[in-house]
């Protein structure tokens, strides 16, 4: 699984890193960064409902 | 319903007793109406029409782009000049929230909560020998007004100036339909806010203290520091934003939880459960039921003409039941896995203080259900939420087995 955000479109709600805090991270303005594009198995869930989460529609999971 | 408010959509969502069933309005809006035009108000209490939006899409597309739907202009609540950032569109807001995420960051917001759930203990430690309480007037009003003081480093001992300048912009004192009186109350409340602020910078101009204000007075953007003026426009809207919603926020939930014992029952048998209860609540409950904007470019929308200079109503408490989004919308669900809730907006203008009043309402309902686990409403109860921001009048709970 691969995971990205989408910077522009990131207002820093913050529900990724608080549902994922080892698939995502904040930066100081609290928008979030992707701390690993290449998601291991134990950290799918965590991305999915980081990306399920996220108001903007920011997160982009592909499964593959 | 009867059938005279259903004749016009924004008179049926403003109606005294919206507030109080605010899913009757929405079920209307999204089923009859998702874009709609009324002339019965706009959600300033102005008379006048609107276009009330309540479509999950059609709201979220609104919310990213401010160039057709603004908030420039939305609202006057007796500032002289554009509130910031909430007033500023892209992209001239990007510096000022370049500027004042930071200061709210979850990471900052974190770090307050020890400070924070000691403060929500020396407030139930006020009422709890007495079995009762005010739970509106006791506990949600101090709370956030209170904490709010503490991080702007302002004295404590005028919380009640700004708990009086939040009512008379908020809910002016004034007969119903009075808008010029109202539009008197508001600017008089808004000279003393400025000149309430002017003082407070010069003070911290001669002598920095660890709040906010001086923190903002030293802040840097682009080698830039903020100007005396908007500085001032920051802090207007940093009282009103954060002396209220909460206060509103916890009344809602609070509420939902007094009358639904077995929901009540899975956050006191699993105190981890409060994020996913604050997430489901904010959805189902919608505190902030309508936020203003107005057209900046003509936008045809579901067939519905917008026009530039139209006021918008935004109905987020609607599009947080839209079906097309959250599946069993009419349920409240803690294990729902999906939540997109526009409590708090998008785009650029979401709610700058959101990681602050999810860090209290979260920490506030732990600590609440720590020491209190049964309560009910008091019969005979006779209390309302008002309309726009969902506030109760007054909330009389009673402590102890719910079935006693």
């Amino acid at each position: 699984m691969k995971v990205w955000v989408d910077e522009a479109a990131c207002q820093g709600h913050g529900r990724c890193y608080a549902f994922a805090p080892d698939v995502f991270e904040a930066d100081d303005q609290g928008h979030s960064i992707v701390l690993k594009a290449e998601v291991t198995p134990e950290h799918e869930a965590g991305a999915r409902a980081g990306a399920e989460n996220c108001p903007e529609r920011a997160i982009t999971v592909t499964e593959d | 319903m009867d059938d005279n408010l259903e004749s016009d959509p924004a008179m049926m969502l403003f109606s005294p007793e919206a507030a109080d069933r605010p899913h009757v309005p929405y079920r209307y809006l999204l089923e009859k109406c998702p874009v709609a035009r009324s002339d019965g108000g706009s959600v300033s209490g102005e008379p006048g029409g609107s276009v009330l939006i309540s479509g999950f899409e059609d709201l979220h597309w609104a919310f990213k782009h401010p160039e057709y739907i603004s908030s420039e202009e939305a609202v006057a609540i007796g500032n002289d000049r554009p509130l910031i950032p909430l007033q500023i569109d892209p992209p001239g807001h990007a510096k000022y929230r370049r500027l004042l995420d930071p200061q709210f960051s979850p990471k900052k917001m974190a770090a307050l909560e020890p400070d924070f759930r000691v403060l929500v203990n020396q407030v139930i430690d006020t009422f709890i020998e007495r079995g009762e309480c005010d739970f509106h007037e006791d506990f949600a009003t101090p709370i956030p007004s209170t904490f709010f003081l503490r991080l702007t480093g302002l004295p404590l001992t005028d919380l009640p100036v700004f708990l009086q300048w939040r009512d008379n912009i908020i809910r002016p004192d004034v007969a119903p339909g009075d808008f010029d009186a109202a539009a008197a109350i508001r600017a008089d409340t808004g000279k003393q806010i400025y000149a309430y602020f002017e003082s407070a910078f010069d003070e911290r101009e001669a002598q920095r203290d660890d709040g906010l204000l001086s923190r903002l007075l030293d802040a840097e953007v682009e080698g830039m520091r903020l100007t005396r003026e908007e500085l001032l426009d920051i802090c207007y809207l940093l009282i009103i934003a954060g002396l209220d919603t909460v206060t509103a926020t916890l009344d809602c939930m609070i509420h939902r939880l007094a009358t639904h014992p077995h929901e009540r029952q899975r956050l006191v048998d699993d105190p981890s459960l409060s994020h996913a209860v604050v997430e489901e609540l904010l959805r189902f409950e919608t505190p902030v039921m309508v936020v203003a904007r107005t057209v900046k470019q003509d936008v045809t929308l579901r067939d519905v003409e917008l026009r530039a200079g139209d006021m918008v109503t935004m109905v987020i408490g609607a599009g947080n039941l839209d079906d097309v989004e959250f599946a069993h919308s009419d349920t409240v669900d803690f294990d729902r896995g999906r939540n997109r809730h526009l409590a708090f907006g998008a785009g650029p203008h979401r709610c700058l203080g959101s990681h602050l009043a999810r860090l209290e309402v979260r920490v506030a309902l732990e600590e609440w259900h720590r020491r209190i686990p049964n309560y009910r409403v008091a019969d005979g109860a006779d209390f309302h939420f008002s309309a726009g921001i969902r506030q109760a009048n007054t909330l009389p709970l009673v402590f102890g087995d719910a079935t006693s």
